[in-house]
């Protein structure tokens, strides 16, 4: 079975502009950044997925992805190489459930390059107080790993169907232009907690691996709350899970791969260590996933 | 490894409205005859319902005539575009697919929204695919509910005029359709070609989104452009996806084409015919002018009514061909094992 392994990211980190970005721009400038950081052209790329919540002007069709694969140059005429672009829509868990599909869609054969962005933008004028995410973009570029021990090990994800109503998002189409609206109730971090516990325990499970050989946790940077009550949550050690909570907000459907990419960078992680992903949202869904550097 | 469907469940609204009665509804009633141009006589419209709930009418008809049951289910994938879940309401989180997988009890699935216009369902089809080939699951749901009945309303209280962008939307019918896929134990039967490609350069040619001028969704489509376009580029991807499964036209049996308008098809098989330079054998099957466009689920509408009508049979060559804004281009070809016996037996339970 081929594996598949990140072959590089990249991120538009929130941040004050004087005209404020959409989500297309954050997740084209993400998307720049990890094509450039890659040693794939733009060509190379089959498969492109977006997994952005909140988009601009709250459009619904076409798939957002295939603005952003017109904005990045990929495959754009109906000639010569091809890609398909579809959106996949998980809430905070999508960069994992899109992370999920790709791996099987190189392990199947189906594709050997492929690429998942991100970017939550509300476009609204006057923004609704509920949503509180600001704007960011982060992609990943997916390939067959050279390594056999090199990638992306088992996912696992855990939905509790029966407390959806805890966190919901949508348009309310009864504005002119539409007005994004999100609830939150209470008891919300709670189920996150226990969707996260059950998650991870099955990852480690399937992959049989003891948390002992697990070198470091990222999770999704929900808040300084989430972060510090995980650690006990999954039995793992305080020290082994990152908490950027304190410079990052959270930024939904991309918080994960901006931890991720903090953590690469900041040299948290180095080449064979393994991690674990760990991701939440709304369903109330948790994702994990172990990834070996 | 082959994929194959293994269950289906479509779910029709009983109420079925003329695009006479919908032009009448119309605050400016456009000139032209939009049931000429289209050849859409009718099409049916929840009221109601919304999407979710086609959808999950769907579900439980396909689980209805399945050998599996719901906890067995691995992923539910829901492609619904229009997610209208809720009066003035558009769903973006939680994904539909988790309302669904709640609804008809499949505890342990893998759920989330795959979205792709009106190729959805096909895209929907390829990642359950991956997914089921490459070993994740066993067995999955690809669903879609199509609740396009809010941004047709719109489209009555906003067209101006005869050569109004939203008039598209006029055509939108609802249904919901859902497939059960798993792997196929004969090499013979199942999906073998699917096929997606995604022209992103021409993402302007149809959108869908909140009116500017009112309430409600809009669905804005330069109609002509769209179909030029299409029409100049699918016929090669028609060919090649019937050369990697080794078909010509003359072994297939139903072509099933995405069901914009009766035009629009009878305008696509005409490129078609200029590419291969050859007639069509009487295989393309139409049903726009009952049930109108409806969206991502229409190919499966269609295939409904094969099999119920009897005219679908065991071991029929399918070549499903879809268009959806974007422009993605989307061909799968597949052949049926004994489902069209097994769903006319289980509509005759039903009953």
């Amino acid at each position: 079975m081929r594996r598949c392994r990140i072959e590089s990211l990249g991120v538009s980190l929130p941040r004050r502009r004087l005209r404020r970005w959409g989500s297309v721009r954050h997740a084209v400038e993400a998307g720049r950044r990890c094509l450039a950081a890659s040693h794939y052209r733009p060509g190379d790329v089959e498969v492109l997925v977006n997994t952005g919540v909140y988009r601009d002007r709250h459009t619904c069709e076409p798939a957002m992805a295939c603005y952003i694969q017109h904005r990045l140059g990929i495959n754009v005429e109906f000639q010569g190489r091809r890609t398909a672009s579809f959106d996949l829509l998980d809430g905070g868990v999508g960069m994992l459930s899109a992370a999920q599909v790709l791996a099987a869609l190189v392990a199947s054969g189906a594709a050997s390059v492929g690429m998942i962005v991100a970017s939550d933008a509300n476009s609204d004028r006057q923004p609704d107080p509920g949503y509180t995410y600001p704007a960011s973009g982060a992609a990943a570029l997916l390939d067959i790993s050279p390594r056999a021990d090199v990638g992306f090990g088992g996912f696992a994800f855990e939905t509790l169907s029966d407390r959806a109503d805890l966190y919901t998002g949508g348009v309310s189409l009864a504005h002119r232009r539409g007005r994004v609206m999100l609830r939150r109730r209470a008891g919300l971090e709670e189920a996150f907690l226990e969707a996260a516990t059950s998650a991870v325990a099955a990852v480690l499970e399937r992959e049989r691996t003891l948390r002992k050989d697990v070198d470091f946790v990222v999770p999704a940077q929900i808040s300084p709350s989430f972060v510090g009550r995980l650690p006990a949550a999954i039995s793992f050690p305080r020290h082994k899970v990152l908490d950027l909570t304190e410079t990052m907000a959270d930024t939904l459907s991309t918080s994960l791969f901006l931890a991720l990419h903090q953590a690469l960078r900041g040299g948290l992680v180095e080449p064979g260590k393994v991690v674990l992903l760990v991701a939440c949202g709304s369903g109330i869904t948790a994702g994990a996933a172990l990834y070996r550097v | 490894m082959k994929v194959k469907i293994e269950s289906l469940g479509v779910c029709l609204p009983e109420k079925a409205m003329t695009t006479e009665d919908l032009l009448s509804c119309c605050r400016r009633r456009p000139r032209l005859d939009l049931e000429r141009i289209t050849g859409i006589r009718e099409r049916r419209v929840a009221e109601g319902k919304y999407a979710v709930d086609l959808a999950v009418a769907a579900a439980r008809r396909a689980l209805a005539m399945s050998r599996y049951r719901p906890e067995e289910l691995g992923a539910i994938i829901c492609t619904s575009i229009s997610k209208h879940n809720r009066p003035d309401e558009f769903d973006l989180e939680p994904a539909t697919a988790v309302r669904i997988a709640g609804a008809i009890g499949a505890s342990r699935a893998l759920a989330f929204d795959v979205v792709n216009a009106c190729a959805g369902m096909i895209t929907g089809i390829w990642v359950l695919e991956g997914l089921i080939r490459a070993g994740v699951v066993a067995t999955g749901m690809v669903v879609s509910g199509e609740h396009n009945l809010p941004v047709v309303w719109t489209a009555t209280r906003e067209v101006r005029h005869s050569l109004d962008r939203q008039l598209a939307a006029l055509t939108l019918g609802d249904a919901g359709a859902a497939l059960i896929l798993d792997h196929s134990e004969d090499e013979r039967v199942g999906f073998h070609v699917l096929d997606l490609v995604t022209g992103a350069k021409h993402d302007h040619y149809c959108t869908s989104r909140p009116s500017a001028r009112g309430p409600g969704g809009m669905l804005l489509t330069k109609a002509r452009g769209l179909q030029i376009k299409g029409n100049q580029h699918f016929p090669a991807y028609l060919k090649q996806a019937l050369d990697r499964t080794g078909w010509t036209l003359d072994d297939v049996n139903h072509l099933i084409p995405h069901q914009v308008s009766v035009r629009a098809i009878r305008k696509g098989v005409q490129a078609v015919e200029a590419y291969l330079g050859r007639e069509l054998p009487g295989i393309v099957r139409c049903r726009a002018e009952r049930f109108g466009n409806t969206t991502s689920t229409s190919h499966f509408v269609v295939l409904h009514e094969l099999l119920r009508t009897g005219e679908a049979k065991a071991g029929d060559n399918l070549l499903l061909v879809g268009g959806a804004s974007g422009i993605v281009i989307a061909h799968a070809t597949l052949t049926l094992d004994d489902l069209p016996e097994r769903y006319r037996a289980g509509l005759d339970g039903g009953r």
